[in-house]
């Protein structure tokens, strides 16, 4: 009866693209921080996380976000979200989430300034 | 303070299974990229193997890290770190390994000695000094993160007040309600339930679905079922199963009543209490953060609800418009020239529109036909029934000779066409200029009055039959009347003459006849002038009640 959320992972100018689609909870978060870490463990070094599909997302799932932006630190790899609600992209703000990731509007845009 | 090994997870008052939240990433992140238990290892290093020398004994000394595990941060000699493990489960095996223990306010030190050790010794003191300054500086952090989600619960809070003055579509700002409570109550579930009365447009007792996150929930539900939940169901206490049948499969619920006025119009539901362990009951803080949610989706139901009634007040008052531009056009705007008499008729609806009628309009042969009729009831429903009236009348009298046998035809066609409780009194007269001779049939309305030019007193015109569309099979009689020169024929509708003053009096037909006689000889616009101010006077003020129309003929003397 509980919905879950769902990653798809593409690849657009050889940027790993993960869309996400549903709420980022707990449950959520750890099925981005399963399918990231795959990813990871395959050898990707930057990461975007497409967020069209999200309107929501908790502190559990910001802690999740979070850790998986460390882990990448720890290979000098990059994530980058783009396509936030308005109502997210001012939640990782507040939280300090900008300062480790960057933030694009649209995937063109992440793409292009992560491949430069 | 020591700390004891019963008492495993408050190391110096700080432990992050205080809160749900998981924030060993985070201040992580805030200090550079450096684990908790790499920094503590720079400062507990030299004292630990200063402490090992000077007893002969190799340990290692633990801190409370960020995960649900001790975290061994240092051990002396370095080759010992073979001997411990990198993490404890004291929970788990609180007496610990089958090494000696020391507990630290903040950590705790193994070692392998078989004596009894100091533990105020000035070197374990400045390990216990460094894990306490760790262990505040994590609690100041996590209490950083929790500062900055409440700055998200005071943005969330804002942004749904704007969000209520910038749309007034009820389900998208359920929306924004129910995704804000959720998100910022940890919750793994939600719903958003409104009274099917709550837009004014249903009046069943039960509420409806409007919104759901996280997973399915009931359609509707019984209000007396709501009402029990809210009651039972308060913070901490409210576990439950399936969701008190609100959320299937949820364990623990918290809801809220969205009220105006003390008026029940919806529920905000959310369940299970997410952490990084599962999920749990809702803390009392969230019934206050859950009600103020609830607040705010009142006032926007509230707002939606008074501009969707404007919006259709406004609507109505457009074809009200519109219908009272039909009638307009269905009432003569000008009286025709009838060669050798004076012809005026007024009219005035009590609402937008009426159900008064009267016509004057020529006849094959030269004749002129006179009508005033008068619907039952007010307003749109009556206008409609004067529109059907018109038109048979129109047609009826193309093809039939004016009479007792047409107001007959007439009769079956408005029984037939209108409902049953919708009937009209009418007085259709039939004029030969030539002559002055007037037949008329008299259908349940008021008498007409021709005021003989020598005569004292009028003569009444009275009832010959049914109202018109009271019964199919009505019969009529017709009677006649000759106009001479300088004699007034007035028609008119019960709208003048039960024009009630404060104390219920009607102004009547005396005084209609008084003011008839007296005016005898004035212009017809005069006449009815006086009749409008006579009927005004007498109501002092009081609304008009119902629709005036008043119809004048007279014959001219020369």
């Amino acid at each position: 009866m509980t919905e879950t959320l769902k990653v798809a992972v593409h690849e657009r100018d050889g940027l790993t693209i993960l869309r996400t689609e549903g709420y980022i909870n707990n449950q959520g978060g750890e099925e981005i921080a399963r399918v990231a870490y795959e990813q990871i463990d395959q050898g990707r070094r930057v990461l975007l996380l497409d967020l069209a599909g999200t309107k929501i997302v908790n502190s559990i799932g910001i802690s999740i976000l979070i850790e998986i932006i460390e882990k990448i630190m720890e290979i000098d790899g990059k994530l980058a979200f783009c396509c936030l609600t308005p109502t997210i992209e001012k939640t990782f703000n507040i939280m300090g989430l900008a300062q480790y990731a960057g933030i694009y509007p649209d995937e063109s845009a992440a793409v292009a300034a992560l491949a430069a | 303070m020591t700390r004891t090994e019963s008492d495993p997870h408050q190391p110096g008052g700080t432990s992050h299974a205080e809160g749900p939240i998981d924030t060993g990433a985070w201040r992580r992140l805030l200090s550079g990229g450096v684990r908790d238990d790499a920094r503590a290892a720079t400062w507990a290093h030299g004292p630990l193997a200063r402490w090992c020398e000077q007893n002969g004994v190799r340990a290692a000394f633990y801190t409370d890290g960020a995960e649900s595990d001790w975290v061994r941060v240092a051990c002396a000699p370095d080759e010992a770190a073979l001997l411990f493990p990198e993490t404890l489960d004291i929970a788990a095996d609180p007496d610990g390994s089958a090494f000696a223990r020391i507990a630290l306010p903040g950590g705790v030190v193994l070692h392998d000695g078989t004596l009894p050790l100091a533990e105020d010794d000035p070197t374990l003191l400045l390990l216990a000094t460094g894990a306490r300054i760790a262990a505040l500086e994590r609690e100041v952090q996590t209490q950083s993160f929790q500062a900055r989600f409440r700055g998200v619960e005071l943005q969330s809070l804002y942004e749904v007040g704007l969000a209520i003055t910038s749309t007034l579509d009820l389900d998208d700002l359920a929306e924004e309600v129910l995704l804000r409570a959720v998100s910022l109550l940890d919750a793994r579930r939600g719903a958003l339930f409104l009274r099917e009365d709550a837009d004014g447009e249903h009046t069943a007792d039960r509420y409806r679905l409007v919104r759901t996150i996280g997973g399915a929930a009931r359609d509707t539900i019984d209000a007396d079922a709501a009402r029990g939940l809210l009651e039972s169901c308060t913070a901490e206490s409210c576990v439950i199963g399936d969701g008190g049948g609100v959320l299937p499969e949820v364990r623990f619920l918290l809801a809220a009543p969205i009220a105006i006025d003390d008026r029940a119009r919806g529920l905000l539901a959310v369940g299970d209490k997410e952490s990084r362990r599962g999920v749990g009951p809702f803390p009392e803080e969230d019934q206050r953060t859950l009600g103020l949610f609830a607040n705010q989706a009142a006032i926007a139901i509230e707002n939606a609800t008074l501009h969707r009634l404007a919006l259709e007040k406004e609507r109505l008052e457009r074809e009200m418009e519109l219908a009272s531009e039909i009638q307009r056009q269905i009432l003569p705007a000008a009286m025709p020239d009838l060669p050798g008499y004076d012809v005026l008729g007024w009219n005035r609806p009590a609402r937008q529109v009426g159900g008064d009628y009267f016509d004057v309009h020529a006849r094959e042969g030269g004749c002129w036909s006179l009508t005033v009729g008068d619907v039952t009831g007010k307003g749109l429903p009556a206008a409609l029934t004067v529109s059907t009236l018109h038109s048979a009348l129109q047609l009826l009298a193309e093809h039939m000779a004016s009479g007792p046998a047409m107001i007959a035809r007439l009769n079956r066609h408005v029984y037939e066409s209108t409902s049953r409780n919708k009937f009209i009194t009418l007085f259709h007269a039939d004029l030969d200029p030539a002559t002055g001779h007037v037949a008329y049939v008299n259908a349940g309305h008021n008498p007409g009055y021709r005021l003989a030019a020598t005569a004292a007193a009028p003569e009444e015109l009275p009832s010959g039959g049914l109202p018109i569309g009271l019964l199919p099979a009505a019969s009529y009689s017709a009677g006649a009347i000759e106009l001479a020169p300088g004699d007034l024929l007035c028609l008119y509708s019960d709208g003048i003459t039960e024009c009630a003053d404060v104390d219920d009096n009607e102004f009547g037909e005396e005084r209609l006849i008084e003011l008839l006689i007296a005016q005898r000889d004035a212009p017809l616009d005069a006449i009815i002038r006086t009749i409008d101010e006579a009927c005004t006077a007498f109501a002092d003020g009081l609304p008009q009640g119902d629709d005036q129309t008043v119809l004048l003929l007279r014959r001219r003397a020369d």
